[in-house]
Protein backbone atom coordinates (compact mmCIF):
# COMPACT_ATOMS: atom_id res chain seq x y z
CA UNK A 1 0.00 0.00 0.00
CA UNK A 2 1.36 3.42 -0.89
CA UNK A 3 0.57 6.40 1.34
CA UNK A 4 0.30 9.51 -0.75
CA UNK A 5 0.80 13.07 0.31
CA UNK A 6 -2.70 14.08 -0.78
CA UNK A 7 -5.97 12.16 -0.59
CA UNK A 8 -7.12 10.33 -3.67
CA UNK A 9 -10.69 9.85 -4.74
CA UNK A 10 -10.27 6.11 -4.79
CA UNK A 11 -7.79 4.04 -2.85
CA UNK A 12 -5.06 2.82 -5.08
CA UNK A 13 -3.33 -0.36 -4.21
CA UNK A 14 -0.27 -1.62 -6.00
CA UNK A 15 0.34 -5.30 -5.50
CA UNK A 16 3.60 -6.77 -6.61
CA UNK A 17 3.59 -10.45 -5.69
CA UNK A 18 6.89 -12.22 -5.74
CA UNK A 19 7.76 -15.78 -4.98
CA UNK A 20 10.85 -16.13 -2.88
CA UNK A 21 13.87 -13.95 -2.60
CA UNK A 22 14.96 -13.62 -6.23
CA UNK A 23 11.92 -11.50 -7.08
CA UNK A 24 12.35 -9.10 -4.19
CA UNK A 25 14.20 -6.49 -6.20
CA UNK A 26 11.47 -6.50 -8.85
CA UNK A 27 8.83 -5.92 -6.20
CA UNK A 28 10.83 -3.12 -4.63
CA UNK A 29 11.37 -1.47 -7.97
CA UNK A 30 7.64 -1.61 -8.64
CA UNK A 31 6.90 -0.09 -5.23
CA UNK A 32 9.44 2.66 -5.84
CA UNK A 33 7.94 3.33 -9.25
CA UNK A 34 4.45 3.47 -7.79
CA UNK A 35 5.72 5.85 -5.14
CA UNK A 36 7.21 8.09 -7.78
CA UNK A 37 4.04 7.95 -9.85
CA UNK A 38 1.83 8.97 -6.94
CA UNK A 39 4.44 11.45 -5.65
CA UNK A 40 4.61 9.61 -2.36
CA UNK A 41 6.37 11.44 0.45
CA UNK A 42 7.33 8.27 2.27
CA UNK A 43 7.55 4.57 1.52
CA UNK A 44 7.66 1.78 4.05
CA UNK A 45 8.65 -1.82 3.45
CA UNK A 46 7.88 -4.27 6.24
CA UNK A 47 8.90 -7.84 6.74
CA UNK A 48 5.96 -10.18 7.33
CA UNK A 49 8.03 -12.22 9.78
CA UNK A 50 8.61 -9.20 12.01
CA UNK A 51 7.03 -8.87 15.41
CA UNK A 52 4.09 -6.63 16.13
CA UNK A 53 1.27 -5.76 13.82
CA UNK A 54 1.80 -4.28 10.41
CA UNK A 55 -0.04 -1.09 11.35
CA UNK A 56 2.21 -0.49 14.38
CA UNK A 57 5.37 -1.06 12.40
CA UNK A 58 4.24 1.16 9.55
CA UNK A 59 3.39 3.95 11.99
CA UNK A 60 6.76 3.72 13.71
CA UNK A 61 8.72 3.67 10.47
CA UNK A 62 6.80 6.34 8.63
CA UNK A 63 6.88 8.99 11.36
CA UNK A 64 10.46 10.25 11.05
CA UNK A 65 10.24 10.20 7.24
CA UNK A 66 6.93 12.04 7.14
CA UNK A 67 8.33 14.70 9.48
CA UNK A 68 11.36 15.02 7.17
CA UNK A 69 13.71 14.23 10.02
CA UNK A 70 15.42 11.60 7.92
CA UNK A 71 15.28 10.21 4.39
CA UNK A 72 16.22 6.61 5.06
CA UNK A 73 15.31 4.76 8.22
CA UNK A 74 16.66 1.30 8.99
CA UNK A 75 15.56 -0.86 11.90
CA UNK A 76 18.02 -1.64 14.64
CA UNK A 77 17.71 -4.75 16.79
CA UNK A 78 18.93 -5.68 20.22
CA UNK A 79 20.61 -8.92 19.20
CA UNK A 80 22.30 -11.50 21.31
CA UNK A 81 26.04 -11.12 20.50
CA UNK A 82 26.08 -14.70 19.25
CA UNK A 83 23.24 -14.03 16.85
CA UNK A 84 23.62 -12.99 13.23
CA UNK A 85 27.28 -13.93 12.91
CA UNK A 86 27.42 -13.00 9.23
CA UNK A 87 26.25 -9.52 10.16
CA UNK A 88 28.48 -9.05 13.19
CA UNK A 89 31.62 -10.60 11.72
CA UNK A 90 31.48 -9.26 8.20
CA UNK A 91 28.72 -6.98 7.00
CA UNK A 92 28.39 -4.58 9.93
CA UNK A 93 32.10 -3.94 10.61
CA UNK A 94 32.90 -3.68 6.90
CA UNK A 95 30.12 -1.22 6.16
CA UNK A 96 30.99 0.74 9.28
CA UNK A 97 34.67 0.98 8.34
CA UNK A 98 34.15 1.76 4.68
CA UNK A 99 31.17 4.08 4.84
CA UNK A 100 32.01 5.75 8.13
CA UNK A 101 28.58 5.28 9.72
CA UNK A 102 27.62 3.17 12.72
CA UNK A 103 24.83 1.36 10.90
CA UNK A 104 23.85 -1.63 13.00
CA UNK A 105 21.86 -3.61 10.47
CA UNK A 106 23.13 -3.17 6.94
CA UNK A 107 21.02 -6.14 5.90
CA UNK A 108 17.34 -6.14 6.64
CA UNK A 109 14.11 -6.47 4.77
CA UNK A 110 12.40 -3.61 6.59
CA UNK A 111 13.07 0.03 5.99
CA UNK A 112 11.41 3.33 5.28
CA UNK A 113 12.54 5.97 2.85
CA UNK A 114 11.48 9.25 1.36
CA UNK A 115 9.96 9.54 -2.07
CA UNK A 116 13.03 11.50 -3.13
CA UNK A 117 15.29 8.59 -2.24
CA UNK A 118 13.04 6.13 -4.06
CA UNK A 119 13.12 8.29 -7.20
CA UNK A 120 16.89 8.53 -6.90
CA UNK A 121 17.23 4.72 -6.75
CA UNK A 122 15.02 4.24 -9.80
CA UNK A 123 17.59 6.10 -11.90
CA UNK A 124 20.34 3.67 -10.96
CA UNK A 125 21.23 0.63 -13.05
CA UNK A 126 21.43 -1.70 -10.03
CA UNK A 127 18.11 -3.34 -10.78
CA UNK A 128 19.41 -5.52 -13.60
CA UNK A 129 22.50 -6.66 -11.76
CA UNK A 130 22.93 -10.05 -10.16
CA UNK A 131 23.60 -8.53 -6.73
CA UNK A 132 20.20 -6.81 -6.76
CA UNK A 133 18.42 -10.14 -6.91
CA UNK A 134 19.54 -11.22 -3.47
CA UNK A 135 20.64 -8.39 -1.23
CA UNK A 136 19.14 -5.21 -2.58
CA UNK A 137 18.55 -4.03 0.99
CA UNK A 138 22.30 -3.78 1.56
CA UNK A 139 22.77 -1.73 -1.58
CA UNK A 140 19.89 0.59 -0.61
CA UNK A 141 21.47 1.37 2.75
CA UNK A 142 24.93 1.98 1.35
CA UNK A 143 23.49 4.04 -1.48
CA UNK A 144 21.67 6.23 1.02
CA UNK A 145 24.90 6.81 2.93
CA UNK A 146 27.11 7.30 -0.13
CA UNK A 147 24.72 9.72 -1.78
CA UNK A 148 24.47 11.68 1.47
CA UNK A 149 20.81 11.14 2.19
CA UNK A 150 20.02 11.55 5.88
CA UNK A 151 20.11 8.08 7.38
CA UNK A 152 18.73 7.07 10.74
CA UNK A 153 17.88 3.99 12.76
CA UNK A 154 14.92 2.93 14.82
CA UNK A 155 14.80 0.35 17.59
CA UNK A 156 12.66 -2.61 16.73
CA UNK A 157 12.13 -6.01 18.28
CA UNK A 158 14.36 -8.55 16.57
CA UNK A 159 12.52 -10.51 13.87
CA UNK A 160 11.72 -14.12 14.58
CA UNK A 161 14.31 -16.46 13.17
CA UNK A 162 12.56 -18.52 10.54
CA UNK A 163 14.34 -20.98 8.31
CA UNK A 164 15.67 -19.55 5.10
CA UNK A 165 15.28 -21.11 1.70
CA UNK A 166 18.94 -20.72 0.97
CA UNK A 167 21.85 -22.60 2.45
CA UNK A 168 24.60 -20.84 4.32
CA UNK A 169 26.97 -21.07 1.34
CA UNK A 170 24.44 -19.55 -1.00
CA UNK A 171 23.66 -16.79 1.49
CA UNK A 172 27.33 -15.95 1.96
CA UNK A 173 27.77 -15.98 -1.82
CA UNK A 174 24.85 -13.59 -2.28
CA UNK A 175 25.89 -11.25 0.51
CA UNK A 176 29.47 -11.11 -0.75
CA UNK A 177 28.26 -10.29 -4.28
CA UNK A 178 26.12 -7.54 -2.88
CA UNK A 179 28.99 -6.15 -0.82
CA UNK A 180 31.22 -6.17 -3.90
CA UNK A 181 28.53 -4.35 -5.86
CA UNK A 182 28.22 -1.69 -3.18
CA UNK A 183 31.97 -1.29 -2.73
CA UNK A 184 32.50 -0.88 -6.47
CA UNK A 185 29.59 1.50 -6.91
CA UNK A 186 30.60 3.76 -4.03
CA UNK A 187 34.39 3.71 -4.21
CA UNK A 188 34.66 7.47 -4.64
CA UNK A 189 32.82 7.84 -1.33
CA UNK A 190 34.38 5.23 0.90
CA UNK A 191 37.94 5.85 -0.22
CA UNK A 192 37.70 9.21 1.52
CA UNK A 193 35.35 8.36 4.42
CA UNK A 194 36.79 7.76 7.85
CA UNK A 195 35.63 7.34 11.41
CA UNK A 196 32.20 5.96 12.28
CA UNK A 197 29.50 8.60 12.77
CA UNK A 198 26.73 7.60 15.14
CA UNK A 199 23.32 7.73 13.50
CA UNK A 200 20.30 9.27 15.12
CA UNK A 201 18.15 6.50 16.59
CA UNK A 202 14.42 6.64 17.27
CA UNK A 203 12.43 4.42 19.57
CA UNK A 204 13.55 2.91 22.84
CA UNK A 205 16.23 0.29 23.31
CA UNK A 206 14.55 -3.02 24.19
CA UNK A 207 17.50 -3.76 26.58
CA UNK A 208 16.38 -7.35 26.97
CA UNK A 209 17.98 -9.41 24.27
CA UNK A 210 16.52 -12.63 22.92
CA UNK A 211 18.37 -15.88 23.22
CA UNK A 212 20.68 -16.73 20.37
CA UNK A 213 19.83 -19.63 18.11
CA UNK A 214 22.09 -22.61 18.61
CA UNK A 215 23.91 -24.28 15.78
CA UNK A 216 26.62 -26.85 15.40
CA UNK A 217 29.72 -24.72 14.96
CA UNK A 218 32.04 -27.70 15.36
CA UNK A 219 30.57 -29.37 12.28
CA UNK A 220 30.84 -26.08 10.43
CA UNK A 221 34.50 -25.79 11.47
CA UNK A 222 35.23 -29.28 10.12
CA UNK A 223 33.54 -28.46 6.81
CA UNK A 224 35.39 -25.17 6.60
CA UNK A 225 38.81 -26.71 7.26
CA UNK A 226 38.20 -29.42 4.67
CA UNK A 227 37.05 -26.90 2.06
CA UNK A 228 39.92 -24.50 2.70
CA UNK A 229 42.44 -27.30 2.19
CA UNK A 230 40.75 -28.18 -1.10
CA UNK A 231 40.83 -24.64 -2.48
CA UNK A 232 44.32 -23.79 -1.20
CA UNK A 233 45.76 -23.20 -4.72
CA UNK A 234 43.03 -20.65 -5.37
CA UNK A 235 43.45 -18.91 -2.03
CA UNK A 236 47.16 -18.53 -2.67
CA UNK A 237 46.35 -16.32 -5.65
CA UNK A 238 44.24 -13.95 -3.58
CA UNK A 239 45.79 -13.79 -0.12
CA UNK A 240 49.18 -12.33 0.69
CA UNK A 241 51.79 -14.97 1.48
CA UNK A 242 51.89 -14.31 5.21
CA UNK A 243 48.09 -14.23 5.48
CA UNK A 244 47.85 -17.44 3.46
CA UNK A 245 50.42 -19.11 5.70
CA UNK A 246 48.53 -18.08 8.83
CA UNK A 247 45.22 -19.31 7.42
CA UNK A 248 46.68 -22.70 6.51
CA UNK A 249 48.37 -22.97 9.92
CA UNK A 250 45.13 -22.20 11.67
CA UNK A 251 43.06 -24.61 9.60
CA UNK A 252 45.49 -27.42 10.28
CA UNK A 253 44.14 -27.40 13.82
CA UNK A 254 46.91 -25.47 15.50
CA UNK A 255 44.31 -24.02 17.87
CA UNK A 256 45.51 -20.44 17.79
CA UNK A 257 43.46 -17.69 19.47
CA UNK A 258 40.80 -15.74 17.62
CA UNK A 259 42.71 -13.38 15.39
CA UNK A 260 40.68 -10.33 14.37
CA UNK A 261 43.50 -8.80 12.36
CA UNK A 262 43.90 -11.95 10.27
CA UNK A 263 40.19 -11.99 9.50
CA UNK A 264 40.16 -8.33 8.53
CA UNK A 265 43.16 -8.81 6.24
CA UNK A 266 41.41 -11.73 4.58
CA UNK A 267 38.29 -9.63 3.97
CA UNK A 268 40.31 -6.73 2.61
CA UNK A 269 42.40 -9.04 0.40
CA UNK A 270 39.22 -10.34 -1.19
CA UNK A 271 37.87 -6.82 -1.58
CA UNK A 272 41.08 -5.72 -3.30
CA UNK A 273 41.00 -8.82 -5.51
CA UNK A 274 37.68 -7.67 -6.97
CA UNK A 275 39.37 -4.51 -8.12
CA UNK A 276 42.46 -6.17 -9.53
CA UNK A 277 40.28 -8.52 -11.56
CA UNK A 278 42.61 -11.52 -11.41
CA UNK A 279 39.71 -13.73 -10.41
CA UNK A 280 36.06 -13.41 -11.37
CA UNK A 281 33.80 -12.09 -8.61
CA UNK A 282 31.57 -15.17 -8.72
CA UNK A 283 34.61 -17.32 -8.03
CA UNK A 284 35.76 -14.95 -5.30
CA UNK A 285 32.36 -15.18 -3.62
CA UNK A 286 32.54 -18.98 -3.76
CA UNK A 287 36.07 -18.96 -2.36
CA UNK A 288 35.06 -16.70 0.50
CA UNK A 289 32.31 -18.98 1.84
CA UNK A 290 34.65 -21.54 3.50
CA UNK A 291 36.68 -18.70 5.02
CA UNK A 292 33.56 -17.18 6.53
CA UNK A 293 32.51 -20.58 7.87
CA UNK A 294 35.94 -20.98 9.43
CA UNK A 295 35.77 -17.56 11.07
CA UNK A 296 32.17 -17.98 12.26
CA UNK A 297 32.88 -21.34 13.86
CA UNK A 298 36.11 -20.05 15.43
CA UNK A 299 34.22 -17.06 16.86
CA UNK A 300 31.55 -19.29 18.36
CA UNK A 301 34.07 -21.78 19.71
CA UNK A 302 36.13 -19.07 21.40
CA UNK A 303 33.19 -17.15 22.86
CA UNK A 304 30.75 -19.94 23.69
CA UNK A 305 31.36 -19.67 27.43
CA UNK A 306 31.80 -15.89 27.60
CA UNK A 307 29.17 -13.53 28.90
CA UNK A 308 27.21 -11.42 26.39
CA UNK A 309 28.98 -8.25 27.59
CA UNK A 310 32.41 -9.68 26.88
CA UNK A 311 31.30 -10.98 23.49
CA UNK A 312 29.82 -7.59 22.65
CA UNK A 313 33.14 -5.99 23.58
CA UNK A 314 34.85 -8.38 21.13
CA UNK A 315 32.44 -7.33 18.39
CA UNK A 316 33.15 -3.67 19.08
CA UNK A 317 36.88 -4.39 18.99
CA UNK A 318 36.44 -6.15 15.64
CA UNK A 319 34.77 -3.03 14.23
CA UNK A 320 37.72 -0.96 15.41
CA UNK A 321 40.14 -3.40 13.76
CA UNK A 322 38.29 -3.03 10.48
CA UNK A 323 38.59 0.74 10.75
CA UNK A 324 42.22 0.66 11.81
CA UNK A 325 43.23 -1.50 8.85
CA UNK A 326 41.14 0.38 6.29
CA UNK A 327 44.25 2.17 4.91
CA UNK A 328 45.51 -1.26 3.80
CA UNK A 329 42.43 -1.69 1.62
CA UNK A 330 42.61 1.89 0.38
CA UNK A 331 46.23 1.35 -0.67
CA UNK A 332 45.42 -1.94 -2.44
CA UNK A 333 42.37 -0.44 -4.11
CA UNK A 334 44.30 2.55 -5.36
CA UNK A 335 46.81 0.41 -7.28
CA UNK A 336 46.54 1.21 -10.96
CA UNK A 337 45.00 -1.62 -12.98
CA UNK B 1 99.25 -40.05 -71.24
CA UNK B 2 101.03 -37.64 -68.95
CA UNK B 3 99.47 -34.86 -70.95
CA UNK B 4 96.02 -36.42 -70.39
CA UNK B 5 96.60 -36.54 -66.65
CA UNK B 6 97.81 -32.97 -66.66
CA UNK B 7 94.76 -31.92 -68.70
CA UNK B 8 92.45 -33.71 -66.28
CA UNK B 9 94.10 -32.02 -63.31
CA UNK B 10 93.89 -28.60 -64.96
CA UNK B 11 90.23 -29.18 -65.87
CA UNK B 12 89.47 -30.31 -62.33
CA UNK B 13 91.22 -27.24 -60.94
CA UNK B 14 89.30 -25.01 -63.34
CA UNK B 15 85.99 -26.63 -62.31
CA UNK B 16 86.82 -26.17 -58.66
CA UNK B 17 87.84 -22.57 -59.24
CA UNK B 18 84.63 -21.89 -61.21
CA UNK B 19 82.52 -23.50 -58.52
CA UNK B 20 84.32 -21.48 -55.85
CA UNK B 21 83.89 -18.30 -57.82
CA UNK B 22 80.19 -19.06 -57.99
CA UNK B 23 79.91 -20.26 -54.37
CA UNK B 24 81.90 -17.63 -52.48
CA UNK B 25 79.56 -14.72 -53.26
CA UNK B 26 76.66 -16.87 -52.19
CA UNK B 27 78.49 -17.74 -49.00
CA UNK B 28 79.17 -14.08 -48.32
CA UNK B 29 75.54 -13.21 -49.01
CA UNK B 30 74.39 -16.03 -46.73
CA UNK B 31 76.66 -14.79 -43.96
CA UNK B 32 75.34 -11.26 -44.34
CA UNK B 33 71.77 -12.54 -44.24
CA UNK B 34 72.58 -14.64 -41.17
CA UNK B 35 74.12 -11.71 -39.29
CA UNK B 36 71.43 -9.26 -40.37
CA UNK B 37 68.80 -11.75 -39.30
CA UNK B 38 70.30 -11.91 -35.83
CA UNK B 39 70.19 -8.14 -35.49
CA UNK B 40 66.62 -7.93 -36.83
CA UNK B 41 65.55 -10.73 -34.46
CA UNK B 42 67.00 -8.88 -31.50
CA UNK B 43 65.15 -5.73 -32.54
CA UNK B 44 61.93 -7.68 -33.03
CA UNK B 45 62.27 -9.25 -29.59
CA UNK B 46 62.77 -5.87 -27.97
CA UNK B 47 59.84 -4.38 -29.88
CA UNK B 48 57.53 -7.20 -28.86
CA UNK B 49 58.50 -6.88 -25.20
CA UNK B 50 57.81 -3.17 -25.26
CA UNK B 51 54.50 -3.72 -27.01
CA UNK B 52 53.41 -6.34 -24.49
CA UNK B 53 54.43 -4.10 -21.61
CA UNK B 54 52.42 -1.24 -23.09
CA UNK B 55 49.40 -3.54 -23.51
CA UNK B 56 49.83 -4.66 -19.84
CA UNK B 57 50.05 -8.24 -20.96
CA UNK B 58 51.41 -9.25 -17.57
CA UNK B 59 48.04 -8.52 -15.96
CA UNK B 60 46.24 -10.61 -18.55
CA UNK B 61 48.57 -13.51 -17.98
CA UNK B 62 48.13 -13.14 -14.22
CA UNK B 63 44.34 -13.08 -14.58
CA UNK B 64 44.25 -16.15 -16.79
CA UNK B 65 46.59 -18.10 -14.54
CA UNK B 66 49.29 -18.35 -17.19
CA UNK B 67 51.83 -16.64 -14.93
CA UNK B 68 51.25 -19.11 -12.16
CA UNK B 69 51.55 -22.12 -14.43
CA UNK B 70 54.74 -20.85 -16.02
CA UNK B 71 56.17 -20.08 -12.59
CA UNK B 72 55.36 -23.59 -11.40
CA UNK B 73 57.03 -25.01 -14.52
CA UNK B 74 60.11 -22.90 -13.76
CA UNK B 75 59.75 -21.10 -17.06
CA UNK B 76 60.18 -17.41 -17.83
CA UNK B 77 57.20 -15.06 -17.76
CA UNK B 78 54.68 -15.04 -20.59
CA UNK B 79 56.02 -11.80 -22.09
CA UNK B 80 59.59 -13.11 -22.09
CA UNK B 81 58.43 -16.40 -23.58
CA UNK B 82 56.50 -14.71 -26.38
CA UNK B 83 59.43 -12.40 -27.12
CA UNK B 84 61.75 -15.43 -27.33
CA UNK B 85 59.38 -17.22 -29.69
CA UNK B 86 59.27 -14.17 -31.94
CA UNK B 87 63.07 -13.88 -31.80
CA UNK B 88 63.59 -17.47 -32.88
CA UNK B 89 60.92 -17.39 -35.56
CA UNK B 90 62.39 -14.31 -37.19
CA UNK B 91 65.95 -15.59 -36.92
CA UNK B 92 65.10 -19.05 -38.21
CA UNK B 93 63.40 -17.35 -41.14
CA UNK B 94 66.62 -15.52 -41.91
CA UNK B 95 68.72 -18.67 -41.40
CA UNK B 96 66.50 -20.55 -43.82
CA UNK B 97 66.83 -17.71 -46.26
CA UNK B 98 70.60 -17.74 -45.86
CA UNK B 99 70.78 -21.48 -46.46
CA UNK B 100 68.55 -21.10 -49.50
CA UNK B 101 70.95 -18.51 -50.90
CA UNK B 102 73.69 -21.16 -51.00
CA UNK B 103 71.60 -23.11 -53.55
CA UNK B 104 72.46 -26.43 -51.98
CA UNK B 105 70.40 -29.06 -53.73
CA UNK B 106 69.28 -31.06 -50.65
CA UNK B 107 67.81 -27.94 -49.03
CA UNK B 108 66.35 -26.17 -52.05
CA UNK B 109 62.82 -24.90 -51.58
CA UNK B 110 63.35 -24.62 -47.84
CA UNK B 111 62.21 -21.02 -47.73
CA UNK B 112 58.87 -21.86 -49.24
CA UNK B 113 58.42 -24.72 -46.82
CA UNK B 114 59.27 -22.51 -43.88
CA UNK B 115 56.84 -19.78 -44.83
CA UNK B 116 54.16 -22.39 -45.36
CA UNK B 117 54.91 -23.70 -41.88
CA UNK B 118 54.79 -20.35 -40.05
CA UNK B 119 50.99 -19.79 -40.27
CA UNK B 120 50.37 -23.36 -39.10
CA UNK B 121 52.75 -22.79 -36.24
CA UNK B 122 50.97 -19.61 -35.21
CA UNK B 123 47.58 -21.31 -35.33
CA UNK B 124 48.98 -24.19 -33.30
CA UNK B 125 50.24 -21.71 -30.70
CA UNK B 126 46.82 -20.09 -30.60
CA UNK B 127 45.09 -23.43 -30.15
CA UNK B 128 47.52 -24.37 -27.40
CA UNK B 129 46.96 -21.05 -25.63
CA UNK B 130 43.18 -21.41 -25.85
CA UNK B 131 43.39 -24.95 -24.55
CA UNK B 132 45.43 -23.75 -21.65
CA UNK B 133 43.05 -20.86 -20.86
CA UNK B 134 39.94 -23.00 -21.07
CA UNK B 135 41.59 -25.74 -19.02
CA UNK B 136 42.54 -23.27 -16.33
CA UNK B 137 39.09 -21.73 -16.20
CA UNK B 138 37.40 -25.12 -15.98
CA UNK B 139 39.83 -26.19 -13.26
CA UNK B 140 38.94 -23.23 -11.11
CA UNK B 141 35.18 -23.47 -11.71
CA UNK B 142 35.07 -27.21 -11.17
CA UNK B 143 37.13 -27.04 -8.01
CA UNK B 144 34.85 -24.44 -6.46
CA UNK B 145 31.65 -26.15 -7.57
CA UNK B 146 32.87 -29.53 -6.31
CA UNK B 147 33.96 -28.14 -2.96
CA UNK B 148 30.65 -26.35 -2.47
CA UNK B 149 28.75 -29.48 -3.45
CA UNK B 150 30.84 -31.57 -1.06
CA UNK B 151 32.09 -33.98 -3.73
CA UNK B 152 35.03 -36.10 -2.60
CA UNK B 153 38.33 -35.59 -4.37
CA UNK B 154 37.46 -32.12 -5.65
CA UNK B 155 41.10 -31.29 -6.39
CA UNK B 156 41.64 -34.59 -8.20
CA UNK B 157 38.53 -34.10 -10.29
CA UNK B 158 39.30 -30.52 -11.26
CA UNK B 159 42.98 -31.29 -11.86
CA UNK B 160 42.10 -34.21 -14.10
CA UNK B 161 39.71 -32.04 -16.07
CA UNK B 162 42.38 -29.41 -16.56
CA UNK B 163 44.92 -31.95 -17.76
CA UNK B 164 42.36 -33.46 -20.13
CA UNK B 165 41.46 -30.13 -21.71
CA UNK B 166 45.11 -29.12 -22.04
CA UNK B 167 45.92 -32.54 -23.54
CA UNK B 168 43.18 -32.04 -26.12
CA UNK B 169 44.68 -28.64 -26.89
CA UNK B 170 48.14 -30.18 -27.32
CA UNK B 171 46.81 -32.85 -29.66
CA UNK B 172 44.95 -30.26 -31.71
CA UNK B 173 48.09 -28.13 -31.89
CA UNK B 174 50.19 -31.09 -33.03
CA UNK B 175 47.57 -31.94 -35.62
CA UNK B 176 47.75 -28.37 -36.86
CA UNK B 177 51.52 -28.63 -37.15
CA UNK B 178 51.13 -31.84 -39.11
CA UNK B 179 53.62 -33.65 -36.90
CA UNK B 180 52.97 -37.37 -36.94
CA UNK B 181 49.26 -36.64 -37.01
CA UNK B 182 48.08 -40.20 -37.37
CA UNK B 183 50.27 -41.43 -34.52
CA UNK B 184 49.28 -38.66 -32.15
CA UNK B 185 45.57 -38.93 -32.85
CA UNK B 186 45.55 -42.68 -32.61
CA UNK B 187 47.53 -42.65 -29.37
CA UNK B 188 45.24 -40.03 -27.87
CA UNK B 189 42.09 -41.86 -28.94
CA UNK B 190 43.38 -45.11 -27.48
CA UNK B 191 44.40 -43.51 -24.20
CA UNK B 192 41.18 -41.57 -23.81
CA UNK B 193 39.02 -44.52 -24.75
CA UNK B 194 40.92 -46.81 -22.39
CA UNK B 195 40.57 -44.33 -19.55
CA UNK B 196 36.84 -43.93 -20.05
CA UNK B 197 36.31 -47.66 -20.45
CA UNK B 198 38.35 -48.36 -17.35
CA UNK B 199 36.36 -45.85 -15.33
CA UNK B 200 33.08 -47.22 -16.62
CA UNK B 201 34.06 -50.78 -15.72
CA UNK B 202 35.45 -49.75 -12.36
CA UNK B 203 32.33 -47.86 -11.34
CA UNK B 204 29.78 -49.84 -13.26
CA UNK B 205 30.87 -53.35 -12.32
CA UNK B 206 33.71 -53.46 -9.88
CA UNK B 207 32.61 -50.53 -7.74
CA UNK B 208 28.87 -50.90 -8.00
CA UNK B 209 28.29 -51.30 -4.29
CA UNK B 210 30.91 -48.71 -3.44
CA UNK B 211 29.28 -46.26 -5.86
CA UNK B 212 25.91 -46.89 -4.24
CA UNK B 213 27.35 -46.28 -0.77
CA UNK B 214 29.17 -43.20 -1.99
CA UNK B 215 25.99 -41.74 -3.45
CA UNK B 216 24.05 -42.44 -0.28
CA UNK B 217 26.80 -40.89 1.81
CA UNK B 218 26.88 -37.87 -0.47
CA UNK B 219 23.14 -37.45 -0.21
CA UNK B 220 23.34 -37.64 3.57
CA UNK B 221 26.40 -35.41 3.73
CA UNK B 222 24.72 -32.88 1.46
CA UNK B 223 21.84 -32.59 3.89
CA UNK B 224 24.32 -32.06 6.73
CA UNK B 225 26.41 -29.66 4.67
CA UNK B 226 23.42 -27.55 3.67
CA UNK B 227 23.55 -25.52 6.85
CA UNK B 228 20.60 -23.24 7.38
CA UNK B 229 21.63 -19.62 7.02
CA UNK B 230 19.03 -18.27 9.48
CA UNK B 231 21.25 -18.18 12.62
CA UNK B 232 23.86 -16.25 10.64
CA UNK B 233 21.55 -13.39 9.60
Amino acid sequence: MVQTSHPLRTLHRVVAPYHGLPGKHTALRTVFAAGELTQAKALVVIDPSGRGTAAERVTELIGPIARSDVEFLAPRYRRHPHDGVLITQLVRPLVRALYGVALDEPLGAEFACSGRFASHCLDKDIWNREAARFAIDLWLRTEAVAERFTVGQIWHPAPTATGTRTTLRETVHQVVLSLIESVRAHESFWLKANGATELRTWGSDPIVMPEAATWDYQALADQARHDIVEIKPLLEEVLEPDVFARVTDDTSGAGSPLDDELWVRIVYAFAAATRLGHTGIEHLADMFAPLYMWRASAFMAHTALESPDIVQARLDSLCETFQRLKPVLVASWSVEV
Amino acid sequence: MIQDIADALVQSWRNAATASVLFVPRLVAATIIFAAGFVVSLLARRAIRRLLAWLRFDRLSLRTGASEMLRMADMPTAEVLIAKVVFWMVWIGFIVSAVDTLHLRPVQGLVNEFFRFVPRFLVALLVLTLGFLVGNFLWRATLLASVNAGLPGARLLSGALRILVIAIGVVMALEQLGLATAVVLTAFAIMFGALMLGLAIAFGLGGRDAAKQLLEQQFRAKKERDTDAAPHL
